[in-house]
């Protein structure tokens, strides 16, 4: 079932460090102690080209946040960016021109992200023309051809989102995506909102393209079967720290951090004996502020493992293991 | 059950064609976005109505006053107070011609008349018996009385009979009469409208422009800018309308002049507001970011992402604020700081209206009923408008 990797080729296309984005949420009395929502605090990532990297965590840990930055939708507080030999997160909205077309993101809604202004033919043109690429003909080809892709076909080309179902859309969606042959593309949770069998076909269709194409993916969704299904590797993000990333068979045979444990365990099992069985991983007390963040280990508060080691000092992300990186005082 | 062998020869088999697995999707016709709108406009009959009215408004005031010899200011006292349809009647002298004549019950004059309706003049009365509350016409041997001793007055013969009318006419020589200085009330009514057409213009183009423009700004940017944008609006709101006008008429004396500037330069906050609230929620829409991802210019995520999911609202807002400044201007000149005599418009043709209407209670219906209908079209309009630019409402 496990999917290999496309590629051995190990070449990083994105190599993010230290990346922070913090948003600012009260001025504080006359700009005294302004508040900070650390969304995402210190993210160390490399994204290799080809592979599909999954990024799982529970809602609120920023895993969006970190996509729309990595795109620039967010200029991030703090942080390097590396992608084609730029540091895209230091670049000016001018200079990042030229990269845009290189990073495309498919979003999550396929009713939000698709303008009901526009019928089919200009929105899956619309890179195509801010890029300057061809002339109106040709463009209107590209995008025929681009229909056919994804599975739709020329004749919906006049027509408007509202007329297509959700598939339909985020395939339209995704039509947009690879306009312009990306190298990277993020999917911010691109088929939570489709239902499970349209969720299939289209993950199917997405790895498809990745081997027409040679497209590299940043797979960020909640949904642990599907990223199990489609990643390379699988990063694992708790308030807006990376916990955990590994090959997606390490990571599943061998979580090593107690918040992985906590996740795969908290997938439903089909067997009511193995189901019923008292699981010592299970998580307790919800997720902290990430306005208020503990001190020390980010995850203690709800860790069974946490002692006073981790309330005094923050774990590093440490390779245990080949390709296999774990930020856990205690992990073995 | 015995098994059944179909065998199909090989030749008989072909590829089904992509086009004929889609028919039931190609149900209807493609159609591009304008083609859609105007037919969806076109379906909406009120709607139409209403632009035809405006259409037919719009010919009048430009062209109407040039297919007529009245004008706005030509007074003729004779001819004062005539109303649109009248009762003629009819007297037959033996030694000449039969004559047509009006009673004008509101003033007690006679005026003769054609047969068809076309006035030809006062009739001067022979004698004033003011005992009896009669005035008396001599048409050869033919005797007319007016008798105002009773009101309504009547016309009666020399007997004291009372004369039968033939019936009622259309004023063929002033269709919507005339008022109490005799001037025509349609060329009037038709000046008006260059009026209240002219100040719908002049609101409908800088509110779009100006409000659309400046919301537009405040709303994308957000923060300090919005701020500051957000409070000059609220400065200019709260001043009142009509001490501005007074103001600006002690600078340009031209009442219509510091009505258009007064309207210009305060109707455009409301669309503002209306334009800003809109960017504020609609610019963290996915397909804003989406687009931004492609490295849209921010003159192309507000022209074309942003604005066009605006219209909605713009357009109604817009139809809603050409009638109000109509009805503004209006008000204006109805209490006397419009324009001056001996120009008209709607809302002075009102105020004059009022003065008589005891008497003569149709010269307030015609400006009356050109105010309402112009505003019940312009909001049946923008109602349609809304519907037809909308794609989600497509059947």
């Amino acid at each position: 079932m496990d999917k290999q990797p496309h590629m051995r080729d190990d070449e990083v296309l994105m190599r993010v460090r230290d990346l922070k984005k913090h948003f600012q949420v009260s001025a504080g009395f006359f700009g005294q102690n302004p508040k900070f929502l650390k969304a995402v605090d210190g993210v160390d990532l490399d994204i290799r080209r080809g592979e599909t990297l999954g990024l799982v965590g529970e809602s609120g840990c920023g895993k969006s946040t970190l996509a729309r930055t990595l795109i620039r939708l967010y200029s991030p507080t703090d942080g390097v960016i590396e992608f084609n030999g730029a540091d895209l997160a230091k670049l000016k909205e001018k200079d990042l021109a030229p990269h845009r077309r290189d990073i495309q993101m498919i979003f999550q809604d396929p009713y939000a992200s698709l303008n009901g202004r526009m019928n089919v033919r200009d929105l899956i043109a619309e890179p195509l023309e801010i890029a300057g690429i061809g002339d109106d003909k040709s463009r209107t080809a590209r995008v025929h051809e681009l229909l056919e892709v994804v599975g739709l076909n020329k004749d919906h080309a006049n027509r408007f989102p509202h007329e297509f179902s959700g598939g339909q859309r985020q395939r339209i969606g995704i039509a947009r995506a690879i306009a312009l042959n990306p190298q990277l593309v993020i999917c911010d949770e691109a088929i939570s909102a489709l239902d499970v069998s349209i969720q299939a076909q289209v993950v199917n269709m997405l790895e498809d393209l990745q081997k027409e194409l040679g497209l590299t993916y940043l797979f960020i969704t909640h949904d642990l079967s599907m990223v199990k299904h489609i990643s390379d590797r699988i990063g694992v993000m708790y308030l807006g720290k990376l916990v955990e990333i590994a090959p997606n068979n390490a990571l599943y045979d061998d979580p090593k951090h107690p918040y992985t444990r906590a996740l795969l365990a908290s997938i439903p099992i089909a067997d009511p004996v193995e189901a019923r069985k008292d699981n010592q991983d299970q998580m307790q007390g919800e997720i902290p502020s990430p306005i208020d963040m503990p001190s020390g280990c980010r995850f203690r508060t709800r860790c069974p493992l946490a002692t006073d080691l981790c309330a005094a000092e923050e774990p590093e992300l440490k390779e245990l293991a080949d390709n296999h990186k774990v930020a856990c005082h205690y992990a073995e | 059950m015995t098994d059944i062998h179909v065998t199909v020869p090989k030749e008989k088999w072909a590829p089904v064609d992509r086009g004929a697995q889609d028919a039931e999707f190609i149900a209807a016709p493609s159609l591009t976005y304008w083609q859609d709108v105007r037919q969806r406009m076109w379906r909406n009959k009120p709607a139409m109505a209403s632009l035809a009215f405006i259409i037919l408004l719009i010919l009048a005031a430009i062209f109407g006053p040039m297919l007529t010899h009245h004008t706005y200011y030509d007074q003729d006292l004779k001819l004062s107070n005539i109303p649109p349809i009248f009762e003629v009647y009819k007297t037959e002298p033996t030694d000449a011609s039969a004559q047509y004549m009006f009673l004008n019950s509101g003033n007690f004059k006679l005026y003769e008349v054609a047969e068809n309706g076309e006035i030809l003049g006062l009739v001067r009365a022979k004698r004033k018996d003011l005992m009896k509350k009669q005035h008396i016409y001599v048409f050869g041997d033919a005797e007319v009385r007016v008798d105002y001793s009773q009101l309504p007055a009547t016309l009666v013969d020399g007997d004291g009979n009372a004369i039968e009318s033939i019936g009622y006419r259309w004023n063929q020589t002033n269709w919507f009469g005339t008022d109490s200085l005799g001037r025509d009330v349609l060329v009037r009514q038709l000046y008006g409208a260059r009026i209240s057409l002219t100040v719908a213009f002049v609101a409908a183009m800088v509110n779009f422009f100006i409000g659309v423009f400046y919301g537009g700004i405040a709303g994308y940017f957000g923060g300090n800018v919005d701020n500051v944008m957000m409070r000059i609006v609220e400065i200019i709101a709260t001043i009142p309308l009509t001490l501005y006008v007074i103001l600006m008429m002690v600078v340009f004396q031209s009442g219509f002049l510091s009505i258009i500037i007064a309207i210009g330069s305060v109707f455009w906050v409301d669309m503002a507001r209306i334009v800003r609230g809109q960017m504020l929620s609609l610019k963290n829409q996915d397909y804003v970011a989406a687009a931004k991802t492609m490295g849209a210019s921010t003159k192309r995520i507000l022209t074309r992402h942003l604005l066009p999911n605006t219209m909605g609202p713009i357009l109604v807002t817009l139809t809603l604020l050409i009638p109000s400044a109509i009805f503004i201007e209006s008000f204006m000149s109805f209490i006397g700081l419009g324009v001056s005599v001996p120009m008209a418009s709607w809302g002075t043709l009102t105020a004059e209206a009022v003065e008589t209407l005891r008497a003569y209670p149709h010269q307030l219906f015609f400006p009356a009923a050109a105010i309402s209908l112009t505003m019940f079209a312009f909001n049946f309009l923008g109602d349609g408008l809304r519907d037809a630019l909308d794609p989600r409402l497509r059947k």
